[in-house]
C-alpha cells in the first residue's frame, strides 16, 4: 500500500459518513417543511406547537447543570421503546378532566433550544411532559409548579410529591440538591420570592436569576397533545381509547 | 529488552538513543501531566459515581454537583489523561518507526502547555458555571461540554503536536512500512477531520438542535473509534513483535483489521439517539457500525495474541506485555458487549441506562488506558534512560486496574443492561429500575476505588522515574516474582549504552 | 540518512502536505456551508402567509361595505342644514332631524341619559 492510495482510502472512507451522516442530514434538518393540518377547523394551518417561557436560557442552564446525565427529554416511537406507555411521560392519560393526550416526540418538540438535550441515561425519570404532569396534578392546589421546581431543586428529597401520596417516590430521588441556585437573604428583603421552607430564623431562600431560568424552561416542558393536536403526518399512535 | 551493543549495530542503537533524547521533553510531560489529569479524573468519577447513589455526598460544594461533575470527570479522562498519553505515544513511536529525530520538540512542548491550559480552562467552565460569572459557562451539549473557543486551541495545538510526525513518516527512509504507522498515520489526519466537522457544525453553524445533539454524539463515539483505538492499536503492533521478538503473525489480516476500522469508525456515535426525531437511517447506522466493532477487534484480537502465543512467560514477565495483552483483550470483551449493546433488542433496553457510560470506560480506561500504560512502561526507560524502580508498584497496578475494570465491566454494563430492563418493564414500576440502579452505583464506586488505588502507584511511581530516581541498570523491571535478588540483575552493573551520550 | 529522501526540500513539501490533508475536512465543511446556513424560517412563512390572507380579506370586506357616496351626503347634509339654521340670540333651541334608519332594524335600548 502507498501513500497515496493509503490517502485516497482514507479520505473515501471518511468522507461518504461524513456526508451521509453529518452533511446531509444537516442540511435536511434544518429546513424541515412544516407539516400542515390536512382536516378539521386547523386546515391547511401548519402544526408550531407555542412554548411559553424562557425556553433559550433554560435549555442552556440545564445544559450546563448537567441535567442531561440522568433525565431524558425523549419519548421513543413504539419501536424503538415503550415510552408512551410509561406512567404520563409522554403525556396524561384518559381521565373524567381530559383527553388522552400522549404523544411521541416529534421534531418541533426543540424548537427554539440550541440543543436537544435527549439525554444519557434515565437515573430520574423522563422530562419531556414535566411542565404538563405539575400543571394537572397542582391545578387548585397550594405550591404552583415554579414553586414545587424551586422547592424540589433546593431539596429534592424533602419536597412532597406533586402526585397524591407518592412522598416515599420523592424521599429516594437521588437528584443533586442545586443549592448553588439559590442564595440566601434576610428575611425582609425576601419579598414575595422567599421559598416556603423551615430555615434558620429571619433568613429566606431566594432563587437567584439562574434558577428563575431554569424553572421557567422546566414548567413550559409539554410536548403532549392537549391544546395542540397533532396533524395526520405526525400522529403515529393508534386511536386513543374513549373508555378509561 | 535489554539492548546490549555487543550485538546490535551500533550505528542503529545510537539512532534509536539519539530519537529518544531528542524526544525526551515532550513525551515525559504529556506521561507526566496525564498522569496527573488520570488521578484528578479518577477521582471525579469516584464523586459522580457516589452521587448517584448517596446524593448528599460532598454537596455542600455547588462545583462538585452531579452533572457538572460528570462531564468533568469525563472530560478529563479523555481531553486531560486519554489524549495526552495518546500524543506522547503517537510522537515516540512514529519517531522510532520512521526512525527520525525529532526536530520540533520545543514546539511540541509549548503545544502540549496550550493544551493543558485549554483543557483546564474547559474544566473550570463545566464546574464553574454559574458560579465564575460569564467568562467560565460550559456549552452544556453532551459529549463537548468545553465552550465553543476551547475547541479551536485544542484543535489547533494537536496539530502542533502531530503534524511533525507527519513529516517524519513521509521522509523516511525507503522500505518496509509497519502496521503501527498506518494505524497512526490515520489516528493524525482523523482527529482533526472530526474536531473541525463537529466545532463547525455544532457551534458555528445553524442548524437543528437534533442535529447538534446528533452530531456531538457522532463526535463522542468516533474521537474513541478514530483516535484512541488507532494510537492502542499502534501501540500493540509496535510492543508485541518486539518484545516477544517475533514478526507480527499476519501482515495482512493486521491490514483487514485497519481498514475494516476506517470503513465502519465513522459511523458511530449516533445510536445514542435511537428513536429520536431524525431520520431513521442514522442510530440504525450507528447500531450497525457498533455492532460490527467486533469485526476489528477479533482481526486485531486474533493477530496480536496469535503473535505472542506460546510466549505467554514473556507476557507474564514484561510489564509492557502485561498491559498491551489485556488491552487487547478487552477490545475484544468490547467488540463482543458492543455487538450486545447495540443490536435492535438490546439497544431499547441498554440505550438510557448505566450501560453507555460502561462502554466508555471500558473504551477508554480499559482498552486504550490497558494499551498506553504498557507503552508508557516500555517508553519511559528508553527516553530517561533509568529502569523503573519497583516490581511491586507495577504489579499492584496491573491487578487493582483489572478488578477495577472488572467491576465497571459488571456493575455498568451488565448492571446497566438489567438496570434499563427495569425502567423498559411496564409492569414494574419506574422505581424498581432506580433501585437496581442504586444498587449497582455501589459496585461502580467500589470499582473507581480500586482504579484510584491503581493510579496513586502508578503516578508515583512515574513522578519518581521523572526525577530521574530510577535505577541505572540495562536489566529491565520485569514482573519476576521468584528471583529473590534484585529485578535489576548483580548489584554494580551499570548501564553499558555508550560513553558519548550523558 | 538518505539525502533523496529526507532533505530540507523534501520536509518542507512534506509539511504543507501533511497541513492540506489535515485541513482538507474542514476546507470541505467551508465549502458546503451554503447548505448549512442562511436564513430559514418556514414556519414563520407559513404562518405569514394564513395571517396575511386573513388581513387583506378583512380589509376587501371593510372597502367593499364602504360606501363613499352615503358617507359623503351624511356629512354635508346635516352641516348644510345646521349652516342654515344659524340661531338667533333668545330662541329656542334647535332640534337635530331624526337619524336616518339603519338597516338592522333591532333598536338597541337607549343609554340612560
Amino acid at each position: 500500500m502507498t501513500f497515496k492510495s493509503f490517502i485516497f482510502g482514507l479520505l473515501a472512507s471518511f468522507g461518504l459518513p461524513w456526508l451521509a451522516v453529518v452533511v446531509f442530514p444537516f442540511s435536511k434538518m434544518r429546513t424541515l417543511e412544516p407539516v400542515k393540518f390536512e382536516e378539521g377547523d386547523r386546515k391547511g394551518q401548519a402544526y408550531s406547537p407555542m412554548r411559553d417561557g424562557r425556553v433559550n436560557e433554560g435549555s442552556k442552564i440545564y445544559g450546563q447543570e448537567g441535567c442531561y446525565h440522568c433525565h431524558t427529554q425523549l419519548i421513543r416511537p413504539t419501536y424503538a421503546g415503550p415510552d408512551v406507555h410509561r406512567d404520563e411521560w409522554a403525556g396524561l392519560r384518559l381521565s373524567a378532566d381530559n383527553p388522552d393526550t400522549r404523544r411521541e416526540t416529534v421534531p418541533t418538540d426543540y424548537d427554539g433550544e440550541d440543543v436537544a438535550h435527549i439525554g444519557l441515561s434515565r437515573v430520574g425519570p423522563d422530562l419531556s411532559n414535566l411542565g404538563r404532569r405539575l400543571d394537572h396534578y397542582l391545578k387548585g392546589r397550594d405550591p404552583t409548579p415554579e414553586t414545587w421546581l424551586y422547592l424540589h431543586l433546593y431539596s429534592p428529597r424533602t419536597n412532597p410529591g406533586y402526585v397524591e401520596n407518592d412522598q416515599e417516590i420523592h424521599s429516594h430521588s437521588t437528584c443533586p440538591s442545586k443549592s448553588g441556585l439559590f442564595r440566601q437573604v434576610p428575611a425582609i428583603l425576601a419579598g414575595g420570592q422567599a421559598l416556603p421552607l423551615y430555615n434558620v430564623k429571619g433568613v429566606a431562600v431566594v432563587p437567584t436569576d439562574r434558577a428563575r431560568a431554569l424553572v421557567s424552561y422546566l414548567a413550559s416542558l409539554k410536548k403532549d397533545t392537549l391544546g395542540a393536536p397533532l396533524p395526520k403526518a405526525y400522529n403515529l399512535n393508534p386511536i386513543a381509547p374513549t373508555k378509561e | 529488552m535489554a539492548e546490549t551493543t555487543s550485538n546490535a549495530d551500533s550505528v542503529d542503537v545510537d539512532l534509536r538513543v539519539a530519537i529518544d533524547r531528542s524526544l525526551r521533553h515532550p513525551v515525559m510531560f504529556f506521561f507526566l501531566s496525564g498522569a496527573v489529569w488520570l488521578a484528578l479524573s479518577v477521582v471525579l468519577g469516584l464523586i459522580a459515581s457516589a452521587k448517584k447513589h448517596a446524593p448528599d455526598f460532598l454537596s455542600g460544594f455547588s462545583f462538585l454537583d452531579a452533572g457538572k461533575v460528570d462531564a468533568a470527570h469525563m472530560s478529563t479522562l479523555t481531553y486531560g489523561w486519554g489524549a495526552q498519553a495518546a500524543f506522547g505515544m503517537l510522537i515516540w513511536l512514529m519517531a522510532r518507526l520512521s526512525r527520525k529525530e525529532c526536530t520540533a520538540s520545543g514546539i511540541i512542548l509549548v503545544a502540549g502547555h496550550i493544551w493543558n491550559a485549554a483543557v483546564a480552562y474547559g474544566v473550570l467552565c463545566i464546574m464553574g458555571s454559574g458560579s465564575l460569572g460569564p467568562w467560565f459557562e460550559s456549552s452544556g451539549i453532551a459529549g463537548m461540554e468545553f465552550p465553543g473557543g476551547v475547541w479551536v486551541v485544542l484543535l489547533v495545538s494537536f496539530i502542533m503536536i502531530s503534524i511533525w510526525s507527519l513529516v517524519q513518516f513521509q521522509v523516511r527512509d525507503a522500505g518496509h512500512v509497519y502496521v503501527s504507522q498506518w494505524y497512526l498515520l490515520a489516528a493524525m489526519l482523523w482527529l482533526p477531520w472530526i474536531m473541525a466537522t463537529a466545532w463547525l457544525f455544532v457551534f458555528v453553524f445553524d442548524g437543528s438542535p437534533l442535529m447538534a445533539t446528533g452530531i456531538a454524539s457522532w463526535f463522542k463515539g468516533t474521537v474513541f473509534a478514530l483516535f484512541f483505538l488507532p494510537v492502542a492499536l499502534a501501540s500493540a503492533y509496535y510492543l508485541a513483535p518486539k518484545v516477544t521478538g517475533r514478526p507480527v503473525c499476519s501482515y495482512n489480516i493486521a491490514l483487514f483489521g485497519f481498514w475494516s476500522l476506517a470503513v465502519i469508525g465513522p459511523w458511530v456515535g449516533m445510536q445514542k439517539l435511537a428513536g429520536a426525531p431524525i431520520p431513521q437511517f442514522l442510530p440504525a447506522a450507528g447500531a450497525a457500525a457498533m455492532v460490527m466493532i467486533l469485526i476489528p477487534a477479533l482481526s486485531v484480537g486474533v493477530n496480536i495474541l496469535r503473535t505472542v502465543q506460546g510466549h505467554g512467560k514473556v507476557v507474564a514477565l514484561s510489564p509492557s506485555m502485561r498491559f498491551t495483552a489485556f488491552g487487547i483483550v478487552l477490545f475484544v470483551v468490547y467488540g463482543v458487549l458492543s455487538f450486545g449493546l447495540n443490536n435492535n433488542i438490546g439497544l431499547k433496553v441498554s440505550q438510557f441506562s448505566y450501560a453507555g457510560y460502561g462502554m466508555d470506560i471500558l473504551g477508554l480506561h480499559g482498552v486504550f488506558s490497558l494499551c498506553a500504560f504498557g507503552a508508557i512502561y516500555f517508553i519511559v526507560p528508553r527516553i530517561t534512560r533509568r529502569e523503573w524502580l519497583s516490581r511491586r508498584f507495577i504489579r499492584w497496578h496491573f491487578f487493582l486496574s483489572l478488578y477495577g475494570l472488572a467491576s465497571i465491566v459488571i456493575c455498568a454494563v451488565v448492571g446497566g443492561f438489567f438496570q434499563g430492563q427495569g425502567t423498559e418493564d411496564l409492569t414494574q414500576p419506574f422505581l424498581t429500575g432506580a433501585r437496581r440502579a442504586a444498587a449497582y452505583g455501589w459496585g461502580i464506586t467500589l470499582a473507581w476505588c480500586f482504579l484510584l488505588l491503581a493510579n496513586l502507584f502508578f503516578c508515583l511511581h512515574l513522578l519518581l522515574m521523572a526525577a530521574r530516581l530510577g535505577r541505572r541498570s540495562s536489566h529491565p523491571t520485569l514482573l519476576d516474582k521468584h528471583h529473590v535478588e534484585s529485578p535489576h540483575g548483580p548489584e554494580g552493573e551499570v548501564d553499558n549504552y555508550g560513553s558519548a551520550i550523558v | 540518512m538518505d539525502h533523496a529522501r529526507d532533505n530540507p526540500l523534501k520536509r518542507f513539501a512534506a509539511f504543507w502536505i501533511a497541513a492540506l490533508l489535515i485541513a482538507s475536512f474542514a476546507i470541505a465543511c467551508v465549502i458546503v456551508r451554503p447548505m448549512t446556513h442562511g436564513d430559514v424560517n418556514t414556519v414563520y412563512d407559513m404562518k405569514a402567509e394564513a395571517r396575511l390572507a386573513l388581513v387583506s380579506e378583512a380589509r376587501a370586506t371593510q372597502e367593499a361595505a364602504l360606501d363613499t357616496a352615503a358617507l359623503e351626503k351624511a356629512i354635508t347634509e346635516p352641516s348644510d342644514n345646521l349652516h342654515k339654521q344659524v340661531p338667533t340670540p333668545g330662541s329656542k333651541p334647535l332640534v337635530a332631524p331624526a337619524p336616518a334608519e339603519t338597516p338592522k332594524g333591532e333598536e338597541k335600548p337607549d343609554p340612560a341619559e
